[in-house]
């Protein structure tokens, strides 16, 4: 086999790709688990994007950045949420507000938004991961779709981190990431924000038997 | 001309001579995987001979359409591995159509498989031909929106071409995610549309869950080797699709006979490696119920469609 020669921008695109991929994959799987580990997955992915990123421009605080993120989003975050997920009486989720193929053709609408909003502004990059922005924008709005068409807490929690992980994505494709100091305060938001959603969602199991959130429309003495 | 009815011949002759031998890799990995020692690799065509000499026992409420349909199926995709490349990147009926006829020959086999199932009036055969129906009509969008993202970062729908030009590449891809993506899809519908694991399983009776089985229940002798033999053959078209769009490394790019030769044994390793994935595949997966087969198929056609998004919005 040939060495692959590839441009670096088409690596990043690569990257990116594979990223997208793991938000159609967490749209279509209905085991907890299987959510988190795919999750923990496309964290993976985008360290490995943000690597990338910080060796072709020589960005150095990219990789803290990316050192951070493989250590709190791959490693720190699938295993608390594993560990709230231990806990509970579901493993699986088999209602949902919308259907696995419906979802995944909705989440398909969405990437084809997300296109035709970023189109008018990626022609005026100049950088070599301005094609990214239109990836990262629509994984955020599947992240939302997923927030929003999930009950139960842990996978609405895997959708928000989703929504993060589109972020941290447009974040680097826009401006080869944030200042170190604004990235280093997001992480720890995410961090505190996964810690007290999962206690949250343990109170919500030992309260109602469940973690649906449908339950919490329902005002309870 | 005396070149392309040397194409023609060789090309019929390694895929009629190529196809049982992949159904039995296959079983024979399975068998391996599962710890028995399996038949041998050669065993379908021993079936297939045995099949040839029995006679055929036809109802005698079926019409037509039931002994006739062995034959439209052998043919269809017999023709529709004439569109495919192989061992060499120069197809032998280049001429005469391109990815969507392939796809559409294919589509014409099933369709008279299925009212084949119906004709003879049991009710097996009617509920593999409903359930046939369920996944055909759900594989065709997903295949055909992979092709078409294959066929634009080619620029063009006809397989030689295409073909050719990844292989003059040498180990790079034009556009990486638009294939990777097309790829993925394709395999999921390869496994679908040849029967394979996740969708129907081809190693068993039962009536819950036999799809192509159910359908082909009524037919015996040589109509039964003939559709076994048209199975084997879609196996095979599917896998020379997969190992040659993706990956046609080291196919033969010219008629010369050592271009040929290495070609032809590429191609075999390919295919193979291909087919050992899938009796993985079999082991590794329990078959999916009926209808969760929906949100299988319903993954493959995203990725088609991812597929052909990445090709505009990664056009950097």
């Amino acid at each position: 086999m040939q060495v692959l020669s590839y441009s670096g921008s088409q690596l990043v695109d690569l990257c990116s790709a594979l990223l997208l991929l793991t938000c159609f994959a967490i749209v279509a799987q209905r085991r907890l688990s299987a959510c988190v580990d795919l999750f923990a997955l496309q964290s993976a992915f985008l360290v490995m994007t943000a690597a990338l990123v910080a060796y072709l421009t020589g960005n150095q605080h990219l990789y803290i950045a990316a050192a951070l993120t493989g250590v709190i989003k791959v490693i720190i975050i699938p295993r608390v949420l594993k560990k709230v997920i231990d806990r509970l009486n579901v493993k699986r989720e088999l209602v949902m507000y919308v259907n696995v193929p419906a979802g995944l053709l909705i989440c398909g609408g969405l990437v084809m938004l997300a296109f035709f909003i970023s189109q008018p502004i990626i022609p005026l990059g100049f950088l070599l991961t301005r094609d990214s922005l239109a990836i990262a924008l629509a994984i955020v709005l599947i992240g939302f779709f997923t927030m929003i068409a999930r009950q139960k807490a842990v996978t609405q929690l895997v959708g928000f981190l989703v929504l993060e992980n589109g972020l941290f994505l447009g974040a680097t494709a826009a401006t080869y990431g944030m200042p170190l100091i604004v990235e280093l305060g997001v992480f720890f938001d995410v961090l505190i924000a996964t810690l007290i959603a999962g206690i949250y969602t343990n109170r919500l199991q030992d309260a109602f038997d469940s973690v649906d959130t449908n339950q919490l429309t329902v005002l309870k003495e | 001309m005396l070149e392309a009815i040397f194409l023609v011949v060789a090309q019929v002759t390694s895929l009629l001579a190529v196809s049982p031998f992949l159904v039995g890799l296959i079983r024979k990995v399975k068998a391996r995987l599962q710890l028995r020692r399996g038949a041998s690799v050669f065993q379908p065509y021993a079936d297939l001979a045995k099949l040839f000499r029995k006679q055929p026992v036809i109802s005698t409420t079926a019409s037509w359409v039931f002994t006739a349909t062995p034959y439209i199926v052998f043919a269809s995709t017999l023709s529709a591995g004439l569109l495919v490349p192989t061992f060499i990147s120069q197809t032998p009926m280049n001429f005469a159509g391109n990815i969507i006829a392939l796809v559409y020959l294919l589509a014409l086999g099933t369709f008279f498989l299925i009212l084949a199932g119906l004709d003879a009036g049991s009710t097996f055969g009617g509920m593999g031909s409903s359930r046939e129906a369920i996944v055909a009509s759900l594989t065709e969008p997903a295949m055909i929106l992979s092709i078409f993202a294959i066929a634009l970062t080619n620029g063009s729908t006809n397989l030689s071409t295409i073909v050719q030009k990844t292989a003059l590449l040498e180990g790079t891809v034009a556009d990486p995610s638009p294939h990777l993506m097309a790829l993925a899809a394709l395999f999921i519908v390869a496994l679908a549309e040849t029967g394979r694991v996740p969708v129907d399983n081809p190693a068993t009776h039962l009536e819950l869950t036999m799809i192509h089985e159910a359908m082909v229940l009524e037919y015996s002798g040589r109509y039964l080797a003939l559709l076994e033999w048209a199975a084997g053959l879609k196996l095979a078209v599917f896998l020379s699709l997969i190992a040659n769009v993706f990956a046609p490394w080291g196919i033969a790019t010219t008629v010369a006979p050592a271009a040929m030769m290495i070609g032809f044994l590429v191609y075999l390793a390919k295919t193979a490696a291909l087919a050992v994935l899938i009796g993985v595949i079999e082991c590794m997966f329990a078959k999916l119920r009926l209808f969760r087969v929906t949100d299988l198929l319903g993954v493959a056609f995203i990725l088609g469609l991812l597929g052909l998004l990445f090709f505009y919005i990664l056009r950097s």
